[in-house]
């Protein structure tokens, strides 16, 4: 039963990937942009079967959320029209199917070769109050690395953004 | 589990003081400075961030603790603590060279960005987990885009961020890539956990994958070629106090790490680059990027007519030199490496000060340059030092850097001298820079200025060029200030 969800799951995932950058029906970016929605959605429902569960909220409320709306937003102000005329390079598309051709194919290998990096654990230790528990002692260094970056995102910003007034 | 927050902070201390310094400098700026003329603001703040960074340097020189967080996520050692010495005395440099410039209203701001960088670069220095070094790395390279933008009145400062930040956003992706399938390989962020996991599984060829991602991200952050494309435009678009902390700084660091990661984290997937005896491995990809930056960094300086342009390409050049001494892979080459990008970093941040001085009394062309010996004698005696210092003339800091580079790079292979080739190349092609780099002194020397007025320079800046200057001739006197430092450094390490 769990390995059916898993597949299904999966399956939908890639699925939904290969439609964000190569749909073959629409070639509107906000089609993309939904189909990103789903595919961090397929992903988020992987994390529940990891009982991660609070990586999967967080999968659906900032990938799905926050960050779509941004994709959305950027989308909203670029020319749909000319984004839709635009012609597929065969030299780019050939390349790209190259590249990622031959990364898959080496995953694939690898994983024959070598089997996995260890026994995979059915759980994750993903549940809330250990994943607090370490981001305020092991990585509480990380943590306050990650508010400094913020900090910089912030500053720039507004120094960038604000008008200079002469 | 009991987490001893006392040990680590005690451990920080010299990051926390950067860090507060940076939020000093921004409320200092926005409550005491705001009416006064920007150059006694810079100044003022310049002093701040001074002292903040020496007492930094002094507690790190006072205190010999060693520790390590769990994971690797933090090390403190001998060798980690020099270096980031290095780093915040490269930071004050860059903040007193800002005083000469004036290409911006919001200095707060600007010495915020400065200091936060370097904490950055100072935590991505004690990083032996590929998490934190992300991270770090991350800091380091927002606050440098933002940096370079500062410019508001300048097109060419919005083009150049925009091209940093673009190709950044590329290698940062290239670098998350082959970390991550690193830790897909191994299932361990620690790099020393990495290379033990690593031992016996050296021709998977994911590996070779995470390999050449994670050496391509790094080739974009100390621009190697061919990924070089960035730094000419980033170079010469910057505010040039910024160009001298990104040449700099931002190298010392990214080098140190780069290093790190590969001897550490990849130890005993070296190969061999030698000649007729090539072993696939990390070093051979290496010895490619080192060879290219050498070759495409020297020729394509030749052309340049911009001074900023040409010292962009020349530090692509000095690059592959550096790469030299990560080919090694061995302590005596790391050590050359660290003599040579802290003796390189000294150099071009003097020689961006001048051209920092320069550029005030016109642009950074290399006609700008004209008879600046008449204009400006104690600069143009300094610049001259720093253009032989990067030519690589004995008795100047540079020289011996090569030197030292090139021997451990000679001596790796004893039987098979499987470097040679390399550094036959490197030592040819450093023969070519000193063409251009005698361009800018024919310049300086020998060219009539059209301009005759006297070029004044602010205080502080002419203090730190000529500091620089100084300290360009003593280390290549008396290279074993430093070496000596390094090596004891990396025994106790």
């Amino acid at each position: 039963m769990h390995d059916a969800f898993f597949y299904i799951f999966a399956i939908l995932t890639v699925f939904c990937a290969v439609m964000v950058v190569a749909n073959p029906v629409s070639r509107s970016p906000i089609t993309s942009a939904m189909f990103l929605v789903l595919t961090i959605t397929c992903m988020a429902a992987l994390f529940v079967q990891l009982h991660a569960f609070f990586l999967a909220a967080v999968q659906i409320l900032v990938y799905a959320g926050a960050v779509m709306v941004l994709f959305l937003f950027v989308i909203m102000l670029l020319d749909l029209k000319e984004e839709e005329r635009r012609r597929i390079k065969a030299v780019s598309a050939g390349l790209g199917t190259l590249a990622v051709g031959s990364i898959l194919f080496l995953i694939i290998k690898s994983t024959l070769q070598f089997g996995q990096a260890g026994a995979i654990p059915p759980h994750t230790e993903g549940s809330t109050a250990s994943l607090g528990k370490l981001l305020f002692s092991n990585y509480v260094l990380p943590f306050e690395i990650l508010s400094l970056l913020l900090l910089v995102a912030m500053v720039g910003v507004i120094l960038l953004s604000k008008k200079d007034l002469k | 589990m009991n987490f001893d927050y006392a040990q680590l902070f005690s451990a920080a201390i010299p990051e926390t003081v950067v860090v507060i310094t940076a939020f000093l400098a921004l409320l200092v700026d926005f409550i005491f400075l705001r009416n006064l003329p920007a150059r006694t603001r810079t100044s003022l703040l310049a002093t701040v961030t001074a002292v903040g960074c020496l007492s930094a340097i002094a507690w790190m020189g006072v205190s010999h603790s060693t520790y390590r967080l769990d994971d690797a996520i933090f090390v403190v050692n001998p060798m980690t603590q020099l270096v980031k010495q290095i780093i915040l005395a490269l930071t004050i440099f860059t903040a007193f060279i800002s005083v000469q410039t004036n290409f911006t209203r919001h200095l707060g701001e600007y010495f915020i960005l400065l200091l936060l960088a370097s904490a950055g670069m100072m935590f991505l220095v004690s990083a032996e987990n590929i998490l934190a070094i992300f991270l770090a790395l991350e800091l380091l390279s927002l606050s440098l885009y933002v940096l370079t933008a500062f410019n508001k009145q300048s097109v060419f400062s919005a083009e150049a961020a925009l091209k940093y930040f673009l190709f950044g956003g590329m290698s940062a992706a290239f670098t998350l890539f082959g970390l991550s399938l690193i830790y897909g390989v191994t299932g361990e962020m620690n790099l020393t956990a990495i290379a033990a996991k690593l031992a016996g599984k050296t021709t998977d060829p994911l590996f070779y994958v995470a390999l050449v991602m994670t050496v391509i991200g790094f080739g974009f952050k100390v621009a190697a070629a061919p990924f070089h494309m960035w730094a000419p435009d980033a170079y010469q678009g910057s505010p040039t106090p910024v160009t001298s902390f990104i040449a700099a700084g931002s190298k010392v660091a990214s080098f140190f790490i780069l290093a790190k990661i590969l001897f550490t984290g990849f130890a005993g997937a070296e190969g061999d680059a030698g000649w007729h005896h090539y072993i696939s491995g990390w070093t051979p990809v290496l010895a490619i990027l080192a060879a290219l930056s050498v070759i495409i960094g020297n020729l394509a300086a030749i052309s340049q007519k911009s001074v900023k342009r040409l010292l962009a390409y020349s530090a692509i050049a000095h690059g592959g030199y550096a790469l030299l001494g990560i080919l090694t892979a061995d302590q005596k080459g790391f050590a050359s490496l660290i003599y040579y990008v802290t003796t390189y970093a000294l150099t071009v941040i003097g020689a961006f000060g001048v051209v920092a001085v320069v550029e005030n009394y016109g642009g950074d062309k290399l006609s700008d340059f004209a008879g600046l010996s008449r204009r400006a004698p104690i600069l143009s005696a300094c610049m001259m030092v720093f253009m032989l210092s990067l030519a690589g003339i004995p008795p100047l800091a540079g020289f011996f850097g090569k030197f030292y580079v090139f021997t451990s790079a000679i001596q790796l292979g004893a039987k098979s001298l499987g470097l040679l080739w390399l550094v036959i190349l490197a030592i040819a092609m450093s023969a070519v820079s000193l063409y251009y780099y005698l361009q800018v002194l024919k310049q300086i020397y020998v060219v009539d200025a059209s301009d005759k007025t006297t070029v004044s320079v602010a205080l502080p800046t002419q203090f730190v060029i000529v500091a620089l200057a100084i300290a360009v001739v003593v280390l290549g006197c008396v290279p074993n200030l430093l070496v000596g430092k390094i090596l004891a450094a990396l025994s106790l390490g």
